[in-house]
């Protein structure tokens, strides 16, 4: 866990793991409100990361992103109700490299949006334990960033007209044990020649989070139309 | 006086007379008149008879004549003993003078044998001048060759000193680079090579591992999917038993309606009908459980078409692993190729002397400059005692100069001196011809003298007085002339020179051990440069091969940028290497759930709907006993409202099709008029599930058949597809011009009816 000294902050794997994958949550939730996957009115205002933000009060979702971040983290004080966690967290492990929100039409099944957060993990850290020393202000800052521009997105992003679902993906190593809620998919879920967008990206000094947001290009649909 | 009668003259026959002048009257000299002795003359001169008278006259004219004659040789030989005296006095003088021309005359020699002596000295003297001056000369010329020579060395090593300067600072930095660069690539080559490696092991344990699995897989899959076609048969016998039930259930609601016609006739119990609608909510129940299960039947059935897909895509995929293993075998090849460069960088760096690693590389500069300074330092101290020299050679230039211009004046001097001593012995055998002149002279005035008297010897003396002291005057002058010129000049000239020769001498002899350091300085500096230059020649060397190296790798720098590119463009697309990662997706009861909440709430409103309309039956029914006709006609009217609805809806459907088709027809004729190609549209699917649309163009203006065009449209992507009319030299020409090239398929087109055109209306 994270401890305050005088100037910079010291950083655990555990801790790093933790951050990640509550920006996860929120990021998911600030995806899911922006993009309008759910109604206004199933979300709630809370503060966080200094900012405004919204999660989702559909239990539905809720226990979903929960469960996504008990397998990253393993952070069980975030989820009570789910007993069976798998013995090794991804995060804490190193194993994970990407997490994928994949936003899809529910009438055909086409991905319209990828979101993507890729990982890059310190394998001193996963091999030796060590700590590392960054600032919690710092991590904050640009996380609150992120956060900012996921909320910015929708003046570039093409509106979502019809109603929407959203998939979440994990990239794993290969030698990854598939834990029983989840399952292995040959699909990526790909866009065929998506346009993309690359966001800010936050590094706790043990695990860096990059940002980008592929879309399908609005352009071709129009041209179908016509 | 005596006088006396002359006798009458006769004429005397002219006979020459010896005249003498008769001096002038008042002078002592007096006029002596000769006298013809008659008795000398001949006989026949006298005539008998004057005789007598004659001899008187004559002996008184004798007597006078004879004391004129004695009173004029007692002048004559007072006049003599004048000019004896005279002579005398002369002679004297003549002695005098001859005493005083001998006298000359030896200071004349003894001043011709100083001067000859002089001459002679000064000839030495000027040959030794020469000598030296050449001598020095030679020496200034040998020196100011060297000093040139230095000169020209000093600036060669100058340039040579830069140069290595340069190459050195350029030398240095490109070290720097290629350090800092050998350093990054170094650890980029361990990290790729580790990844790499790791890759490798990776990648051959998921080639095995994937191989296996996808075998298991597919066996999995293949059970699977026979297990889901049994399934989908089960099912599809299910569908025609629950539509053959649906069917049955149909003709129940007929039987129903007409029970409950019936029953308005017959007027039943109230029961009957509560029993009705508990039987028709128990048949709604029923079908709303095997609506259920229908839907859950066509959900497995779309799982079992994902897992067709889903099987296609893991051929792909096995497909794509195939292909990649070549590649694995070019990312062994870069490998070696990088432990090569590797070993060869570290080999490199071993042939360098003095470097063990790449760490030294940049001590061993250090001292190769420290070295360049050192000799840098040593090369100016070698300039200070090169322009010392400079300023020495300059200062003996000057001497030079100086003694030169003075041997010139020396050399005008003696020239004028030469002459000077030319026309002095002009004057000297001008002033003995005079002499001997004199002397003659004086022996003819001498010997006339004798002979005539001194009558004649005043004028002789007086020319002898012209000429003597014209010879004096002549004499002084050139006394004068050689004692102010030339003495002075001989012992000035001497001494300066002696002075100036001294100096020279010395100052050669304070040179020598400087000329003989320099020329050690020179050549330990000659030594040095070579050995400076060998190592500049081969730091130059093994700077072009690493400006080489670093051109390569900057290459592969710039290939492997674009590669990193590439997978990053690929990784924001989502893409991944199956050997690595494997992709999860966490099951999604979100959707399904929503689906059957969906389905649910949809069901539940039906039921609600179904339930009030039961409850508005029951409420006619016990309100009224016409409620039945009611409910019955209600009913019959909203089942004939919705058959006409559905009539009129299919009429619609049937009419935009026709009309669709019109239209369709209409448009597709005129793009065929405008454009001039029929085009056939065709839908296909590629192995890996992607639809595409295929447009097959047939020009109007074609000659056969097969002169057709294949376009591929994909997402809005047009892409020409190559077939035996394309593939014709003609017509590929354009496709690499007007598609490829220009990126233009309506141009391409265009062109080809033109030409195609063309030949019909010329054919």
């Amino acid at each position: 866990m994270a401890s305050k000294t005088a100037a910079k902050d010291i950083i655990t794997l555990r801790g790093s793991a933790a951050i990640v994958s509550e920006f996860f949550g929120y990021a998911a939730n600030s995806i899911l409100y922006n993009r309008a996957v759910y109604p206004e009115e199933s979300f709630a205002r809370v503060k966080k990361y200094g900012l405004p933000m919204l999660l989702t009060k559909d239990e539905g979702v809720k226990s979903f992103i929960s469960n996504l971040n008990a397998q990253l983290s393993g952070n069980i004080l975030l989820v009570p109700q789910v007993p069976e966690l798998s013995s090794v967290e991804w995060l804490e492990a190193g194993k994970l490299q990407r997490v994928v929100l994949v936003i899809m039409s529910m009438n055909t099944g086409e991905v319209l949006e990828r979101w993507n957060f890729s990982i890059e993990t310190d394998n001193e850290v996963v091999e030796k334990g060590v700590s590392r020393e960054k600032s919690d202000k710092e991590i904050m800052r640009e996380i609150q960033a992120i956060m900012r521009q996921i909320a910015s997105s929708i003046t570039y992003l093409p509106c979502l007209d019809e109603q929407c679902v959203f998939d979440v993906l994990a990239y794993t190593d290969t030698d990854v044990a598939v834990p029983f809620t989840w399952m292995e998919s040959s699909d990526a879920k790909l866009i065929a020649n998506p346009q993309m967008v690359k966001l800010h990206s936050f590094d706790t000094k043990i695990h860096k989070v990059n940002t980008l947001v592929s879309y399908k290009n609005d352009e071709e649909e129009s041209d179908d139309e016509e | 006086m005596i006088l006396r009668t002359p006798a009458p003259k006769r004429a005397r026959p002219i006979e020459p007379a010896p005249i003498i002048e008769s001096p002038p009257v008042g002078s002592d000299h007096r006029q002596l008149a000769i006298y013809e002795d008659p008795s000398s003359a001949g006989p026949a001169r006298r005539e008998p008879s004057q005789q007598s008278e004659h001899m008187l006259c004559t002996y008184q004219c004798r007597q006078m004549v004879k004391a004129d004659f004695l009173d004029a040789l007692s002048n004559a030989e007072k006049q003599v003993q004048d000019y004896q005296s005279k002579l005398a006095e002369l002679n004297d003088n003549f002695g005098k003078a001859d005493e005083e021309r001998k006298t000359f005359r030896e200071k004349l020699s003894y001043v011709e044998q100083e001067l000859a002596a002089a001459k002679g000295r000064e000839q030495a003297l000027h040959d030794q001048l020469l000598k030296e001056v050449n001598d020095s000369h030679e020496r200034l010329k040998k020196e100011l060759e060297l000093s040139a020579k230095l000169q020209a060395k000093l600036e060669n090593e100058q340039n040579l000193r830069k140069k290595a300067e340069s190459t050195a600072a350029a030398a240095e930095d490109k070290a720097k680079e290629l350090e800092a660069k050998l350093g990054h690539i170094s650890k980029s080559i361990e990290k790729e090579k580790k990844r790499f490696n790791n890759e490798l092991a990776q990648l051959n344990r998921d080639s095995k591992f994937s191989i296996t699995k996808i075998t298991v897989d597919l066996e999995k899959m293949e059970f699977r999917a026979k297990s889901s076609e049994q399934e989908v048969e089960l099912l599809r016998k299910q569908q025609e038993d629950l539509q053959s039930k649906f069917s049955e259930c149909l003709h129940q609601k007929s039987e129903l309606e007409k029970r409950l016609t019936s029953l308005s006739f017959e007027d039943d119990s109230p029961k009957e009908s509560d029993i009705l609608v508990k039987h028709l909510q128990e048949e709604l129940r029923n079908y709303e459980s095997e609506v259920r299960e229908a839907r859950k039947l066509k959900s497995a059935h779309d799982s079992i078409e994902l897992m067709k897909e889903k099987l296609l895509e893991e051929k792909s995929r096995r497909e794509r692993v195939e292909l990649q293993l070549p590649k694995l075998q070019e990312y062994e090849l870069k490998i070696n190729k990088l432990e090569d460069e590797l070993s060869a960088w570290k080999l490199m760096i071993q042939d360098i002397p003095g470097v063990s690693c790449c760490d030294d590389v940049p001590l061993r500069i250090s001292a190769l400059q420290k070295e360049v300074i050192d000799n840098l330092k040593k090369l100016g101290e070698v300039n200070a005692h090169l322009k010392q020299m400079q300023v020495v050679l300059d200062k003996t230039q000057l001497d030079k100069q100086k003694t030169e211009t003075e041997a010139a004046l020396a050399k005008e001097k003696a020239d004028r001196l030469e002459a000077e001593v030319k026309r002095m012995n002009l004057m000297l055998s001008a002033v003995s011809e005079e002499r001997n002149m004199l002397k003659i002279a004086i022996e003819d005035f001498k010997s006339k003298n004798e002979q005539a008297g001194g009558h004649a010897s005043s004028s002789a003396l007086q020319v002898l007085k012209f000429h003597s002291s014209s010879f004096i005057f002549l004499l002084t002058l050139f006394l004068l002339f050689v004692i102010y010129y030339l003495a002075p000049f001989l012992m000035i000239t001497y001494d300066f020179l002696l002075v100036h020769i001294q100096e020279l001498e010395s100052s050669l002899l304070k040179r020598e051990p400087y000329i003989k350091e320099l020329e050690g300085d020179l050549f330990a500096q000659k030594d040095i440069n070579t050995r400076q230059q060998d190592e500049i020649k081969s730091l130059h060397d093994r700077l072009n091969s690493e400006a080489r190296k670093v051109k390569s790798l900057e290459r592969e720098s710039d290939r492997l940028r674009s590669e990193i590119f590439l997978l990053e463009s690929k990784l924001g697309h989502g893409d991944f290497s199956a050997a690595n990662t494997k992709v999860l997706r966490m099951v999604n009861t979100l959707a399904v759930g929503n689906d059957a909440k969906q389905t649910i709430e949809a069901l539940q409103s039906e039921l609600q709907r179904t339930k009030e309309k039961l409850q508005a039956l029951e409420e006619y029914k016990s309100q009224s006993g016409n409620s039945g006709k009611l409910v019955d006609s209600y009913m019959s009217g909203k089942v004939a409202q919705l058959k006409e609805q559905i009539a009129t809806l299919e009429k619609r459907e049937e009419r935009y099709k026709t009309v669709f088709a019109d239209r369709i027809s209409v448009f597709r004729r005129a793009c065929c008029e405008l454009f001039g190609y029929k085009i056939v549209m065709d839908e296909r699917q590629r192995p890996n599930g992607i639809p595409v649309t295929r447009f097959t163009l047939q020009s109007i203006y074609a000659m056969n058949d097969d002169e057709k065009l294949e376009f591929e449209y994909e997402s809005g992507n047009t892409n020409i597809v190559e077939n035996g009319y394309t593939s014709t030299s003609e017509i590929s020409q354009q496709v690499d011009i007007f598609v490829r090239k220009m990126n233009s398929i309506p141009a391409f087109t265009a062109n080809l009816t033109v030409e195609s055109f063309n030949r019909r209306t010329l054919s």
